[in-house]
């Protein structure tokens, strides 16, 4: 389950929206581990900048006859479309916030592009029950979506 | 930089097998079929990194804790599932060397993460190779008997991820809040696999509950488990068409415990086992409130529009036997 919005909006680097376009399993730097390199066709940054494709690394991956599996490590898959949260220390490949909390898929709806959120953001004051099954609950449109992270980024408007 | 209020577990990637089966269970792509992550052989062997600390606990304190995590699961008397030591190693845990190692490291894509378990899986035999959990060295740890101020238990964290260690997924027995500033608080939870943690300074999440006894049993069955607990298994429909995901929890009247599965397949059935006999009431719910990726593979579709219900009569389950005529119904909200 994601921190809410707020945090992950607040610390990413980078907010980038796009489309997958290449998932490649390697090798860690150090040789020690198997994880995945993921590139994204950027259509908009939400927050910061890294260029009109960016790439960036999760855990695990499948190279020869073994397959690593991080549990909680975000997965993805070719043409699909999403929203990822990033970090990056210095000039390392930048990864996804929070393992999976930083990764929001984006999809089609009857009435266009919508994003599923578990919750609203943080509550003004005090603190605010998240009740299953609430009927007010609904997926969010993509542009509402995408505003809301804006403001929180406190980005253009 | 700390934050505060990064609360989260590791997350599960779980493909549900077909038939329906309770509980989430870890499962991977192996060979060109599903694999449940289950330890063929037991006990599981295990080694405690010395390589990397975390201020405030030693290594001996650290494999003590984990030991005592271990030793619960173990204790399940209606499981099979054990564990053995190994030693210390200069290994770091997450690495891909054929070792199932615990300690501590600092990651960066660990980042509001305390702790997260990883598997190397075999894909032409899809035997389990080993598993790794690693906690996240840049929080505050503890390992004392009644916890301490602004750390997090080491021994609770522990637990849950044993858990996924060996080979459950997420469950879904939670509730939480969102506080002012950011940050989702865990306001109880009938389950030490839920996906958030307690906060710092609490050893409340260092005792299995029924939920959790059900799920190793159900994976590791042994000691009567087929004859003493019994189960429900059924279907949930909504719009005369069945759904998949939808949450269903079973309460135990006679022991006010839950134990809880979700329906796995597109016929929408679920089964729970693992329940003591006497009267349940049957709840089904949505998992809206949750990140759906940290309990399903994303390629499947959960469906999260529809009302809370409950099943209009109670089930009265016995041992040993199954009450597979529960027909669930929820209607869109």
């Amino acid at each position: 389950m994601p921190a809410d919005l707020t945090e992950l909006s607040r610390d990413a680097r980078a907010i980038a929206r796009g489309r997958v376009v290449a998932i490649d399993p390697r090798w860690s730097d150090d040789r020690r581990s198997i994880e995945t390199i993921v590139t994204l066709e950027v259509e908009t940054y939400l927050k910061g900048t890294f260029g009109r494709t960016v790439q960036f690394r999760v855990s695990g991956g499948e190279l020869g006859r073994f397959r690593s599996v991080t549990v909680g490590a975000p997965e993805f898959s070719i043409d699909e479309h999403v929203v990822v949260f990033l970090g990056a220390d210095g000039p390392s490949v930048p990864h996804v916030l929070g393992l999976n909390q930083g990764v929001f898929r984006v999809v089609r709806a009857a009435d266009g592009w919508v994003v599923s959120l578990p919750s609203a953001g943080s509550p003004i004051s005090g603190s605010a029950r998240i009740v299953r099954g609430d009927t007010s609950r609904r997926p969010v449109a993509l542009a509402d979506f995408e505003q809301r992270v804006r403001t929180l980024a406190g980005g253009p408007r | 930089m700390r934050r505060a209020a990064a609360v989260l577990l590791s997350m599960c990637v779980a493909w549900p097998a077909q038939p329906a089966f309770a509980y989430l269970k870890l499962s991977t792509r192996a060979n060109g079929r599903q694999v449940t992550l289950k330890w063929a052989q037991t006990p599981v062997r295990y080694v405690v990194s010395s390589r990397d600390a975390a201020a405030g606990v030693t290594v001996d304190e650290f494999q003590a804790a984990v030991g005592r995590a271990f030793a619960q699961w173990q204790a399940v008397p209606t499981s099979s599932i054990a564990y053995q030591f190994g030693g210390l190693t200069a290994a770091l845990p997450g690495q891909d060397d054929g070792l199932s190692t615990l300690g501590f490291r600092n990651r960066a894509d660990m980042d509001r993460v305390l702790a997260s378990t990883s598997f190397l899986v075999d894909v032409v035999t899809g035997s389990l190779v080993e598993s790794d959990i690693v906690f996240n060295s840049s929080f505050d740890w503890s390992t004392a008997p009644a916890g301490q101020l602004g750390r997090f238990d080491v021994e609770s964290i522990a637990l849950h991820e044993i858990g996924h260690l060996s080979g459950l997924g997420h469950s879904a027995l939670g509730e939480t809040e969102l506080r002012e500033g950011g940050g989702r608080r865990v306001l109880g939870a009938e389950t030490v696999m839920f996906p958030i943690a307690f906060g710092s300074g609490t050893v409340a999440g260092r005792t299995l509950k029924a939920d959790d006894i059900a799920g190793i049993s159900d994976l590791y069955p042994d000691g009567g488990f087929s004859t003493s607990t019994g189960s429900v298994s059924g279907t949930v429909t909504k719009d005369g068409q069945p759904i998949f995901g939808a949450h269903i929890v079973a309460f135990d009247l006679a022991h006010g415990s839950m134990v809880a599965g979700f329906s796995l397949n597109a016929q929408g059935q679920f089964s729970i086992n693992g329940l003591s006999p006497g009267p349940h009431v049957i709840r089904v719910e949505p998992l809206d409130d949750a990140e759906v990726d940290s309990f399903f593979d994303t390629s499947l579709t959960v469906d999260l529009d529809f009302k809370v219900a409950f099943l209009d009569r109670l089930v009265i389950v016995a041992g040993g036997g199954d009450r597979g005529d529960v027909a669930a119904t929820v209607s869109r909200k």
